[in-house]
């Protein structure tokens, strides 16, 4: 398993409970690959108490988790945060992409 | 059966239109998400790991036809085209958008159904029999006694906030259960004592991180006690049971830490202190409710099985075997009920597209009286179906790709969500039932190994019923990977057992040629053809499967 060399702001949009990430520009996105890449731990903590006390209306139950990024790609480290990332790793009737932010 | 009254419909709809106004103000961040999480629970709302969930309850797992089109309806409008059963015999809708809920609260509202107390610390939707009403071996309908209990324990202002979550199952059946009775918090046998019926009551079974087996607390309850009686295993469980910890908190901690006989009288303490005339039940209250559940206008047939004994061994092989797996005997002459699998190879386990749920209701309307039951092995029973109509109703299935032949079998797995869905689970559950009903879904096989129930849980909260499969599968988290623990020699029914574990825990690659060695080693060591895998494994113990699973990996020391 690769080490975590960054960290990253993710939680859930509020009306759909979707997967989201913290981009660096402050807005936020379902595709982990568009993440912003903290370097430290401590700084992605402290966006979370920004996001809990002034973005709680869109965003519910922000944290943080480890990746392991590389030559362009955000890998999370575990099996949980794949899979969360990606979506069900199984046949879905009707898959769409959501509100695709 | 049962028909909502003024009441009933007053509480629901007033209970939709409150929780209209509670997501209104979460989305309009009014409120916070901490503040929110306990409102959508009460209503059955969960956030998932990818989307909303919506759980509907389902009373003792029977439906209406019309309420199964509406379900389908909600999955074609508001979701992504199919629904999930539960193994508590409920609906589950995965990806409801918020906005949406309210909406589709009101849609269940108009076929009387809801969403109330399928989460949270409060008494759970009341399981049963899935053949109830109709099981040849069934010494009374249990489902008068479920509703009883249903309006009973609906906002019942006292028990709205438990230590911890409580399920209660009821079987009518004393010979055989089909209920899992002995693993809920509050287990509902009814029985008969010197000529007269009443019940068995047991208490602190389940199954979670601690897995236990009820216990008798009370040999033979009168029915007129029934409500007051529960009150008073309810009131001790609330002021006695844990709030510290809530892998603690379940009932079955606290009969397990005071020991039966210290929770039983304080049980009948409180009992005798705190029972008072309005929570009997008067006969006349009984039968107004069992007037709900009469039996439908059946024809006068023949009681000859000469016609489905010559279906069972006919030329038509397939169907030879649907009558065999998933016929049960009807009480009355000339039917049978009709276990549609729900396991289709390719698609998760219990889930169900809105076109088949409109076609399986279209075939209860047909065929069975319009009912339709959700079974906790997540397929569907048709309780009602005339001998005659069988070929047709298996040729409607086979159509619907619901026409699997594999009730009991090695390929009707139960599954949980897992880390697909959950939120909770450390592994995923489904993948591995496909690869099951991948490689095991061959008729012949599957008759020669007979019946065998595997159970998968994501982890340790058990909805998957690992613990008491035949065979069991538990995902965990090694180090952000999954990985899975084999447990064999359990069962839910009357002979209840916890399977154990195996040996060491094994990766996703190597789980199911573990269970394939396992089914191996079966077919190589029982006695005979007639004796069940479940009678092999307690009869020769773990170690002939654990050294055709380890055998090689413990000799070079390779075992995780």
């Amino acid at each position: 398993m690769p080490i975590a060399n960054h960290w990253v702001v993710t939680g859930k949009f509020t009306d759909d409970a979707s997967n989201t990430y913290r981009r660096t520009d402050g807005t936020w996105t379902n595709n982990l690959q568009d993440a912003g890449l903290l370097g430290d731990e401590a700084s992605a903590k402290a966006f979370v108490a920004a996001v809990i006390a002034n973005e709680q209306r869109q965003i519910s139950d922000p944290y943080v988790i480890e990746v392991f990024a590389a030559n362009g790609t955000i890998d999370p480290l575990t099996a949980r945060e794949r899979i969360r990332a990606s979506g069900p790793t199984v046949r879905i009737r009707r898959p769409d992409s959501g509100l695709g932010r | 059966m049962y028909q909502y009254d003024d009441y009933d419909r007053r509480i629901i709809t007033e209970r939709a239109q409150q929780f209209r106004g509670q997501v209104t103000r979460r989305l309009s961040g009014e409120i916070t998400e901490e503040e929110f999480k306990p409102l959508r629970l009460q209503n059955g709302l969960y956030a998932q790991l990818h989307a909303y969930m919506l759980r509907v309850a389902v009373p003792y797992g029977l439906l209406s036809s019309t309420q199964v089109r509406k379900l389908a309806d909600i999955a074609r409008t508001y979701d992504k085209g199919y629904a999930h059963l539960t193994t508590r015999q409920n609906f589950q809708f995965n990806w409801p958008k918020l906005a949406d809920v309210p909406t589709i609260l009101d849609e269940l509202a108009t076929v009387e159904m809801h969403a109330v107390q399928t989460s949270g610390n409060c008494v759970r939707n009341i399981t049963s029999d899935h053949f109830a009403g109709i099981a040849i071996d069934e010494l009374e309908d249990p489902r008068p006694y479920c509703e009883i209990m249903r309006q009973w324990s609906t906002f019942h202002p006292e028990f709205a906030a438990l230590p911890r979550k409580f399920k209660i199952a009821v079987t009518g059946t004393p010979g055989e259960d089909r209920t899992a009775v002995r693993f809920h918090d509050i287990g509902v046998r009814i029985v008969e004592k010197d000529g007269e019926r009443g019940f068995e009551i047991l208490v602190g079974g389940g199954m979670g991180r601690t897995p236990v087996i009820g216990v008798v607390i009370r040999e033979f309850l009168p029915k007129r006690y029934l409500l007051s009686y529960l009150e008073s295993i309810l009131r001790v469980y609330n002021l006695f049971g844990r709030r510290d910890n809530k892998f603690k908190a379940r009932i079955k901690i606290l009969v397990t830490a005071l020991g039966i006989a210290e929770f039983r009288r304080r049980v009948e303490e409180d009992w005798e202190a705190s029972r008072t005339p309005e929570l009997d039940l008067p006969d006349h209250e009984v039968a107004r409710v069992a007037a709900f559940f009469q039996p439908p206008p059946y024809e006068t047939l023949s009681a000859s099985t000469t016609q489905l004994d010559g279906w069972a061994l006919g030329k038509d092989r397939e169907f030879g075997h649907w009558v065999r797996n998933n016929l049960v005997r009807h009480k009355v002459p000339g039917y049978s009920a009709v276990v549609v699998s729900v396991k289709v190879p390719g698609v998760p386990p219990g889930d169900i597209s809105d076109t088949q749920l409109d076609a399986v209701a279209a075939l209860a309307d047909r065929y069975s009286f319009g009912e339709i039951v959700v079974t906790h092995t997540q397929n569907f029973v048709l309780p009602n179906v005339k001998t005659s109509d069988l070929p047709r109703l298996y040729a409607d299935l086979v159509a619907l790709d619901l026409g699997k032949a594999n009730i009991n079998k090695l390929t009707d797995v139960i599954t949980c969500p897992g880390l697909d869905y959950c939120d909770l689970a450390n592994a995923r559950s489904i993948p591995l039932s496909l690869e099951i009903a991948d490689r095991f879904d061959r008729i012949d096989y599957l008759s020669d190994v007979g019946d065998v129930s595997i159970k998968i849980s994501g982890c340790i909260n058990a909805c998957g019923h690992h613990h008491v499969g035949n065979i069991g599968i538990l995902g965990i988290d090694k180090r952000g990977e999954e990985w899975y623990q084999l447990m064999l020699g359990g069962s839910p029914g009357n002979d209840a057992s916890i399977g154990t574990i195996l040996g060491a825990a094994l990766p996703q690659n190597g789980i199911i040629d573990a269970v394939e060695t396992v089914i191996t080693t079966y077919l190589a060591v029982r006695e005979s053809s007639d004796e069940r895998f479940i009678e092999t494994v307690r009869r020769v113990g773990h170690e002939p499967f654990k050294r055709a699973v380890y055998g090689e990996a413990l000799a070079t020391g390779d075992a995780a």
